[in-house]
């Protein structure tokens, strides 16, 4: 017995042994000398425009107001728009307090006033920038309009500054920053004209910081306002007048430092007559912008963009065949405009198209990735081709998932632009599905 | 000589160890493949011992341990396994596109004993269509009026195996007659991919699955000594159709070949044994596959020397069954040696085997080295 364990020890040895050594290097591929020694299938893709799968498409609008932007669109292109920005800065002391425990107030005297205008975009090839500061109601809120706050852009202007003279005069580099060639590869580089005026270059060249010095006239504290003041904006340039001003909800909100100083009465302190200076900061309590012609009203096309900001909602009807026997490798949505989207010739805006996890209209919950994007060019009629190869291969693995999707525009609600898509109510320009699928390969056929 | 318990035993034993052992390090049960097979059903398997394979084949049907003839059965005198395993290595010539491949591979078990003193009981598996193939094609296609690069690729990984349960019975001094029942099954793993050379708008494809094959066959055979030195055997082979499933589904249906055969070995003396086989299969049978070709395969070989450690060559010819046009040959030398061990009881057999396959279009050369193992515990 001892000795047939022996031989089945020494059988097994051997061949598996041998066969784990030479299984290591198994390679039996090579190319194909196709067709007489390939599969007598192969793999075959097809290519289809699906016409009329879309379906139930509406437009909603009223997602993000202009007031709740990442960005306030200011710009002046005749004929195209007129957009400005406006805002409301937060309360400020008027008095202060010059000895705690006592309600003795002596009021504050204004200095001077350091403002910061963020811009957070702008056309580079514009000349002759120019941005001009107004004055307009504290009052103004979201339901101020364009031709309500005309008035305040008619008066005088507060201040102005020509960003592009600022950029064309010499820099100054901050050398903590600059190398010894004061080449600046981080940080700031300064320019400053003779009106106090300074333009601060941030990070990737792109922000710029604009400084102005206003006085008491131009920055008032008026007691009965409780400190508040209101600011427009616009801009003028001889073209591409087009900027975008940072806000609370981008982050980067318009901020005004107040420098003033106060004198202690002698009856309530140990300093009599002295004279004490501060400061104090304001940011928006409201900022938003209003433009002319204002967004036209929704149709039976497919809106996306404008402010307040409007979404289309596109359903999908899967045909069946595309849940099964196929694999989608590519998928791409169609979409034909209306007409070319009226804005500065160079500019663009990005749509993307987000998921509905739960088909409820309007309302409807979206998926927080986005499943494609695409930057729609100013002034270009061109279809638009937006890829969503991800989303219609999960439609055709998974068919409890809702098939349809929202389009909409990033950021929202920044911009007066607005594009418009032919809807399925138009046949010969409705949306479409353009599916590349590779057909089931038929294993097991000779 | 009576088989006791223990002998039966043993045989399951060993049938269980050694098909674990061949399958195992692999995964897979197959023969040398070819691009020859790949428009076709498979590339069909050889039913040898390392001892009948080193002989050009014509030591099959006299080999109890080559799968291919019941009748030679007869001649196992105790329980008995063998087993047989190849490593090749296969240089591609199509059309000018060359390329290297290399498998491992058990083209065979048997394992055997006898019942009563007339009658023997064997069985095990051998490869019956190898499917392990790999083909990469590169194309362009146009899409979305765009002329797009592809590259397709196809893999086939398995085999379709048969099983076998088979009786021989000496009837006589000179006769032995030997039937089987063939269980033909197997699986293989297929894939296909498409990939783009656009990466950025086109996602890779790829579909998987797993074909199962089924069909079921008999064969006889004989052995007829005309003297004590001259033997001549026959044997024939008949299969039902061929099914393949995927899912569950059957996907297709296709006729299997009826095989003829028929050899002769004559004894030299003590120390040279000489034979030769001819064997026909009309593959072109199979209705569903445009050009499949009957097959006509022959065989000559020589074993010199002592049975304890002979030496062994043999040449061998024929012709595949699946090629488009002309029906595609086949050309073999081979030689090896045999050693016995263990006073008798185990023994150990190596090869080497050139194969030259020509097609139209193809050419094939294949190196491969074999070793077997026989015990008789």
């Amino acid at each position: 017995m001892t000795r047939r364990l022996g031989f089945l020890v020494l059988l097994v040895a051997a061949v598996g042994g041998g066969g784990a050594i030479w299984a290591c290097v198994e390679q039996v591929t090579a190319p194909g000398s196709c067709p007489n020694y390939c599969p007598t299938d192969s793999i075959a893709i097809r290519d289809t425009i699906f016409t009329t799968i879309i379906e139930r498409d509406s437009s909603f609008r009223g997602y993000v107001p202009s007031y709740g932007a990442e960005a306030m669109s200011v710009a002046d292109l005749p004929g195209i728009v007129d957009s400005r920005a406006f805002f409301v800065l937060a309360k400020a002391a008027t008095r202060v307090t010059v000895k705690g425990g006592d309600t003795t107030t002596t009021p504050i005297i204004p200095d001077s006033v350091r403002f910061r205008l963020s811009i957070m975009r702008r056309d580079t090839l514009a000349t002759n920038l120019r941005i001009r500061l107004y004055h307009v109601p504290i009052t103004s809120d979201s339901t101020s309009t364009f031709a309500s706050l005309a008035a305040a852009f008619n008066e005088p202007v507060v201040d102005s500054v020509n960003v592009s003279a600022l950029l064309a005069s010499p820099a100054i580099i901050d050398t903590t920053q600059a190398d010894s060639l004061d080449r600046r590869f981080y940080g700031d580089t300064t320019y400053r004209d003779g009106a106090g005026h300074i333009l601060a270059v941030r990070d990737s060249g792109r922000i710029l910081d604009l400084y102005f010095q206003l006085d008491t006239l131009q920055a008032p504290v008026v007691e009965a306002d409780s400190g508040q003041l209101g600011f427009g904006v616009r801009v003028a340039a001889d073209s591409l007048a087009s900027i975008a001003l940072g806000t609370n909800e981008g982050g980067r909100p318009p901020f005004l430092q107040r420098f003033f100083h106060h004198t202690i009465p002698d009856t309530v302190s140990t300093q009599p007559d002295s004279i004490v200076s501060g400061n104090q900061t304001q940011t928006p309590v409201f900022d938003g912008f209003v433009f002319n012609p204002p967004t036209p009203a929704l149709d039976s096309n497919l809106a996306v963009g404008g402010a307040p900001s409007a979404r289309a909602l596109l359903r999908v009807a899967m045909p069946a065949f595309l849940h099964d026997s196929i694999d989608v490798v590519r998928a791409t949505v169609v979409l034909v405009p209306v007409s070319a989207v009226q804005g500065v010739a160079n500019d663009s805006f990005r749509i993307v198209v987000h998921h509905v996890s739960t088909d409820l209209g309007a309302k409807s919950p979206l998926d927080p990735s986005a499943a494609g994007a695409t930057f729609i060019h100013i002034g270009s009629p061109d279809t638009v081709n937006l890829e969503i190869t991800n989303l219609v291969r999960a439609w055709s693995l998974d068919t409890t998932m809702t098939t349809a999707f929202v389009l909409g525009q990033v950021p929202e609600a920044a911009s007066y632009t607005e594009i418009r898509f032919y809807s399925s109510r138009a046949p010969a320009f409705r949306p479409g599905l353009h599916v590349t699928y590779v057909k089931r390969f038929r294993f097991g056929e000779p | 000589m009576t088989v006791g318990r223990s002998d039966g035993r043993t045989a399951v034993a060993l049938l269980v160890v050694v098909t674990l052992a061949a399958v195992g390090p692999s995964g897979r049960l197959a023969a040398q493949d070819s691009q020859l097979g790949i428009r076709g059903l498979g590339t069909p398997g050889k039913s040898e011992s390392v001892r009948a394979r080193t002989t050009g084949g014509a030591f099959a049907p006299f080999d109890a341990f080559s799968p291919l003839s019941d009748a030679a059965l007869a001649d196992v005198r105790r329980m008995s396994a063998s087993v047989t395993s190849g490593v090749s290595w296969r240089s591609v010539d199509a059309s000018g596109t060359q390329s290297s491949l290399q498998g491992t591979r058990f083209p065979a078990m048997v394992i055997a004993g006898p019942v009563t003193r007339r009658i023997v009981v064997g069985g095990g598996f051998s490869t019956y269509l190898d499917r392990s193939f790999g083909v990469i094609i590169q194309d362009t296609v146009n899409l979305r009026g765009v002329l797009q690069p592809v590259t397709d690729e196809i893999t086939s990984d398995g085999a379709i195996t048969d099983l076998r349960l088979a009786v021989a019975a000496r009837i006589g001094g000179r006769l032995a007659l030997g039937v089987g029942l063939h269980r033909i099954t197997g699986s293989t793993r297929v894939t296909a991919t498409r990939s783009f050379a656009d990466t950025a708008n086109y996602r890779t494809s790829t579909a998987k699955d797993e074909v199962a094959y089924g069909a079921t066959g008999g064969s006889a055979s004989l052995l007829f000594d005309v003297t004590s030195d001259l033997r001549v055997a026959g044997w024939v082979r008949s299969d039902s159709r061929l099914r393949a499933d995927v899912g569950g589904h059957t996907v297709s249906e296709n006729d299997l070949p009826r095989t003829y055969g028929a050899g002769v070995q004559w004894r030299a003396g003590a120390q040279a044994r000489l034979a030769g086989t001819v064997m026909w299969r009309n593959w072109g049978a199979v209705q569903s596959i445009a050009n499949a070709h009957d097959t006509f395969s022959w065989s000559v070989g020589a074993e010199i020397g002592s049975p304890a450690a002979p030496f062994r060559f043999g040449l061998r010819g024929g012709q595949l069954p699946f090629g488009v046009g002309k029906t595609p040959t086949e050309v073999g030398y081979s030689g090896g040696l045999g050693r016995q061990f263990a006073g008798g009881r185990g023994r150990i057999d190596m090869g080497l085997e050139r194969l030259q396959r020509r097609g139209t279009g193809l050419t094939e050369g294949v190196w491969t080295f074999m070793l077997g193992l026989t015990v008789r515990p």
